[in-house]
C-alpha cells in the first residue's frame, strides 16, 4: 500500500536504473532533505549540535569506511588514522593561510596518498593479515603525532582550528556549521548510491566475493582494492576535516586514537555492511545511543530519588547498551541496515502479506 | 531514520525535563565526568567528595541562601558525549567541569566562544592558567610545568643550595601528560647545571622494565616520576628489581592510597609525592563532613575514601568554586550569571579553605592561584610534609604558559 509498485513501467534504461524507483520512497527522501534543511528552526540548538551535526559526520565516515569494508571487502583497521591524516592536514593548511576551500581537498589529497602509500604494501596480504596491516598505520600515525611536535602542536598536542570561512564569508552561526556538514554528507551519500551503479562499483563488489575469481573475468583485483583505498581514504580524509572544523574546533591525538578505529568499525558492522542507510543507523547507535541511554538512566535515577552510587549509576547504561548490541546481532546478525529492509519489504506487500512468495 | 532518532531523542528531553527546580533559585554546577573509562581512579572519589561538601553547605544555609545543585553526567571521556554534556548544561549551570584532559581540550573553543565558565584542574591545557587568553578557564590549581619546577627545587633546598653534579632522571608514561614538563625539566637543567636524564616508557605503562634497567645504570640521586595509578605499582616492583631505593623517588600528584596498599605500605616507606590538596581527616571540612554527614549514614559514598587524597582534592577543586559563587552572589543580588561568576573567581583572594589547599590568589590575569604545592613524604604509616606551601621558578613557568597561549590567540581562539 505505501510502497505501492502498481503502475510502474520501466519502459527506459534510465526509469529502469532509477536510484529510488518507488514514488513513496521518493517522497519519503524528498521529506527528510526538507526536514533537514528546517533542523536548525525546528530543532533545539542542543540536539543539532551534539547530535544532529556529529551525526552527520560521522555517518560521512562511515560511508567511507562502508566504501572499502562493505563494497570492497577489504578490512580496514586503521580509519580513524585517515582522518586525522585528512584533520591535521586541513588545520595545519588553514594555519599557513591556504583558503579553507583548497586545505580540505588538501585534507583529502594527503589522507588519499599515505592511505595509498600505505594500502599498495598492505594489499599484498589478504583477510586478518590485512586487518593487522591497516593497524600499523593507525599505530604509526598515533607515534608520528605524538612524536613530531610540528604536527601535533607540542607538549599540549592540541591545536585551535581557525575559524571556517567558506567562499569569502565566515561561518561561525551553528547552523552554518550544520549546513556545510548536511551538504558534505549528502555529496558522499549520494556518491556511495551511484556507486553502486557503476562499472566501478560492480567490480568492487566483485573482488569482494572472491577476488581470483574476479581476476579471471577481467577484473584487475589489486588495481581496484587500491581504487577503494583511495576513495575511501579521500572520503575518510576529508570527514576528519569536517569533524574538526564543524564540530571540535580543535585537534588533538586522542580524537583519531585507535579506540575511535574500533568505533567507525563498529558503525558500519553493527549498520550493516554495504549498507548506505545502515551507516545512518550504524552511527547513531554506537555514537549517539550511549550518551542517550545514560542520559535515560541519570534522568530516572534522579526522577525516582533512587540512591544509587554514582559509579554503578554510570555503568548500568555500559551494561545496557552491551545488552542492547548483543540483541541487535542475536535477531538480525546482518546488522541495523536489514532490520530496516525487513520492515520495508513488510510494507512492500502490506495489507496483502499472503500474496508473499 | 530521523523518525526513529526523533522518537529517541524526545524519550531523552521528556526524562531530562523531569528534574524541576524545588527550592529558591538554587545555584547549579555542572560536573561533566568521566566516571567509566580512563578517569575512573579519580573520578569517585571527587564526585563524592563534591556531593559531600555541597551537602554541607546546604545543611549550613547554601550559598548566601541559595542552595547547591549538582549536575553530574558520565562522558565516558569521549570527546562527543563531553560536548554533549556541556552543552546540556551550560545553560543552567554557573560552571561546567570535565575532569579529563581530551575532553577539556575538545570542550574549551565552545566554552571560549560561548562564554561559559569552565573548570579545568589538573586536567586539558597547562597554558590556560593565563587568564588574559583564556578568559573562561580556570584551573584553580598548579600546572604540570609548576609541579615539576617546585620538585626540583624542593631538591635543590635538599641538596643544600645546589644541584651541580646531581643527577636527575625524568620518568614518564609516553604521551602527552607525560612529555608535558620535559621543556621545563630542560630548561632547569641549563639553569641549575644537574644532568637530566628522560627515561620513558609506552602506554599502558605496564611494562617499564627497559626504562628501569637504564636507571640501574644511570644511578640517579632523584628520580621525577610522571604516572598514575597503576603505573605506580609497576614501578615500585621494578624500582625493587633493581635495587633502587623508592625513597629517591618523587611522583606528581597522582598517587593514592590506592597505589599506596597496592605496592604496600611499609615497601613504599619514603616515597615522596607532590601535593596539591592538605589530605587525610584531620581537616575542620572533612571533620565537618565525618560529623554532619557519615556519622549520620548520609554521606555520598563510602567512608574509607574520605581519607583519601583524591577525596580532599575533589573538595579543593570546589571549595574556591562555591566560595567564587558566594562571593558573587553576595555582592549583588540578581542572578548569578557566567560573567558574575567569573568576576567571582577572579576575586578569589588569599582562599585556601581554611588550610585544605594552598592559599589561592586568582586574578584575572592569573586562573592558576598561584601554582604552590608541597611534597610529602610516606614514612609509613602517613603522609608527612616535607615542606611548606611553595612556588619555584614562577619566570620559567609564566614563559612557558605565555609561549604556549601566545600560539593558541594566534590561531585564532581567543
Amino acid at each position: 500500500m505505501f510502497y505501492r509498485q502498481a503502475g510502474i513501467h520501466h519502459t527506459t534504461y534510465r526509469g529502469d536504473r532509477a536510484l529510488f524507483a518507488i514514488p513513496f520512497e521518493r517522497w519519503q527522501i524528498g521529506v527528510l532533505l526538507a526536514f533537514a534543511l528546517v533542523v536548525p528552526a525546528v530543532v533545539s540548538s542542543l540536539y543539532m549540535k551534539s547530535y544532529v551535526l556529529p551525526w552527520l559526520i560521522w555517518s560521512a565516515a562511515a560511508l567511507g569506511l562502508n566504501l572499502i569494508l562493505g563494497w570492497a571487502g577489504q578490512f580496514h583497521f586503521g580509519y580513524a588514522a585517515i582522518m586525522g591524516i585528512g584533520a591535521y592536514t586541513a588545520v595545519h593548511a588553514t594555519l599557513n593561510r591556504i583558503p579553507f576551500e583548497i586545505a580540505i581537498v588538501l585534507g583529502g589529497v594527503m589522507a588519499t596518498l599515505i592511505g595509498c602509500a600505505f594500502a599498495i604494501t598492505a594489499l599484498r596480504v589478504r583477510g586478518l593479515y590485512l586487518a593487522l596491516s591497516t593497524l600499523a598505520l593507525q599505530f604509526v600515525m598515533d607515534w608520528v603525532i605524538n612524536k613530531v611536535p610540528a604536527v601535533s602542536g607540542g607538549t599540549q598536542a592540541t591545536i585551535q582550528a581557525p575559524s571556517m570561512r567558506l567562499l569569502g564569508n565566515e561561518i561561525t552561526s551553528d547552523a552554518g556549521l550544520y549546513y556545510v556538514a548536511l551538504v558534505w554528507c549528502i555529496l558522499v551519500t549520494v556518491f556511495m548510491l551511484n556507486l553502486r551503479r557503476t562499472g566501478l562499483g560492480r567490480a568492487l563488489v566483485a573482488v569482494r566475493e572472491k577476488d581470483f575469481a574476479a581476476a579471471v573475468i577481467g577484473v584487475n583485483s589489486f588495481y581496484y582494492k587500491l581504487v577503494a583505498f583511495a576513495m575511501s581514504s579521500f572520503i575518510g580524509g576529508v570527514s576528519g576535516a569536517i569533524l574538526v572544523f564543524c564540530f571540535y574546533h580543535a585537534v588533538t591525538p586522542e580524537q583519531f586514537a585507535v579506540n575511535v578505529s574500533i568505533q567507525v568499525l563498529a558503525m558500519v558492522i553493527v549498520g550493516g555492511l554495504g549498507s548506505i542507510i545502515g551507516c545512518y543507523f550504524g552511527v547513531a547507535f554506537i555514537l549517539l545511543l550511549p550518551g542517550i541511554v545514560a542520559n535515560l538512566i541519570f534522568a530516572a535515577a534522579q526522577a525516582l530519588d533512587l540512591k544509587i552510587g554514582i559509579e554503578l549509576l554510570a555503568h548500568i547504561p555500559a551494561l545496557l547498551y552491551g545488552v542492547l548490541i548483543i540483541g541487535f546481532l542475536l535477531f538480525e546478525p546482518l546488522g541495523l541496515a536489514k532490520i530496516y529492509s525487513n520492515l520495508r519489504n513488510y510494507f512492500i506487500f502490506w495489507p496483502f502479506g499472503y500474496a508473499k512468495k | 531514520m530521523f523518525r526513529k532518532l526523533r522518537t529517541l531523542l524526545g524519550a531523552a528531553a521528556l526524562a531530562l525535563a523531569l528534574p524541576s527546580a524545588q527550592a529558591a533559585d538554587p545555584i547549579r554546577f555542572g560536573l561533566c565526568y568521566d566516571l567509566t573509562k580512563a578517569y575512573t581512579f579519580i573520578t569517585p572519589q571527587v564526585v563524592q567528595a563534591v556531593k559531600d561538601y555541597a551537602a554541607l553547605l546546604n545543611m549550613k544555609g547554601g550559598l548566601e541562601g541559595h542552595p547547591i545543585e549538582l549536575i553530574v553526567q558520565d562522558h565516558g571521556n569521549e570527546p562527543q558525549r563531553g560536548i554533549e554534556c556541556y552543552e546540556r548544561v551550560k545553560s543552567q549551570a554557573v560552571t561546567v567541569d570535565l575532569l579529563s584532559t581530551p575532553v577539556s581540550r575538545a570542550v574549551l573553543p565552545r566554552a571560549m566562544k560561548d562564554g561559559n565558565v569552565m573548570i579545568q584542574a589538573l586536567v586539558g591545557r597547562g597554558d590556560a592558567i593565563d587568564g588574559e587568553v583564556f578568559k573562561w578557564v580556570f584551573p584553580l590549581g598548579p600546572t604540570y610545568w609548576g609541579q615539576a619546577a617546585n620538585i626540583v627545587s624542593y631538591f635543590k633546598k635538599q641538596s643544600g643550595g645546589s644541584l651541580k653534579g646531581k643527577k636527575i632522571a625524568f620518568l614518564y608514561i609516553d604521551y602527552p601528560f607525560g612529555q608535558e614538563p620535559i621543556p621545563v625539566m630542560k630548561e632547569l637543567q641549563k639553569r641549575e647545571g644537574f644532568e637530566l636524564e628522560l627515561f620513558p616508557y609506552p602506554l599502558p605503562g605496564s611494562d617499564q622494565s627497559s626504562a628501569w634497567s637504564q636507571l640501574r645504570r644511570y644511578q640517579p640521586d632523584l628520580i621525577v616520576h610522571w604516572a598514575f595509578s597503576a603505573m605506580h605499582v609497576v614501578a615500585a616492583k621494578e624500582a625493587k628489581r633493581n635495587g633502587i631505593p623508592l625513597d629517591r623517588m618523587i611522583t606528581v600528584n597522582w598517587f593514592n592510597d590506592v597505589d599506596l596498599n597496592n605496592i604496600g605500605a611499609d615497601a613504599a616507606k619514603g616515597i615522596r609525592r607532590s601535593a596539591t590538596v592538605t589530605s587525610g581527616t584531620e581537616h575542620p571540612i572533612v571533620k565537618d563532613i565525618l560529623r554532619e554527614l557519615y556519622d549520620k549514614g548520609k554521606g555520598n559514598g563510602d567512608r574509607k575514601f574520605v581519607s583519601d587524597i583524591y577525596y580532599t582534592t575533589g573538595l579543593a577543586i570546589y571549595a574556591p568554586i562555591f566560595e567564587a559563587a558566594r562571593l558573587a552572589v553576595k555582592s549583588e543580588k540578581a542572578p548569578l550569571t557566567a560573567e558574575r561568576m567569573r568576576k567571582g573567581l577572579e576575586s578569589l583572594n588569599n582562599y585556601s579553605a581554611n588550610g585544605l589547599l594552598p592559599a589561592l590568589t586568582v586574578t584575572a590575569k592569573d586562573h592558576g592561584g598561584g601554582g604552590r604545592t608541597r611534597i610529602e613524604m610516606w614514612d609509613g604509616a602517613k603522609w608527612v610534609p616535607q615542606s611548606d606551601w611553595f612556588a619555584d621558578y614562577t619566570d620559567l613557568v609564566w614563559s612557558t604558559v605565555k609561549q604556549h597561549s601566545g600560539e593558541f590567540a594566534q590561531a585564532g581562539g581567543k
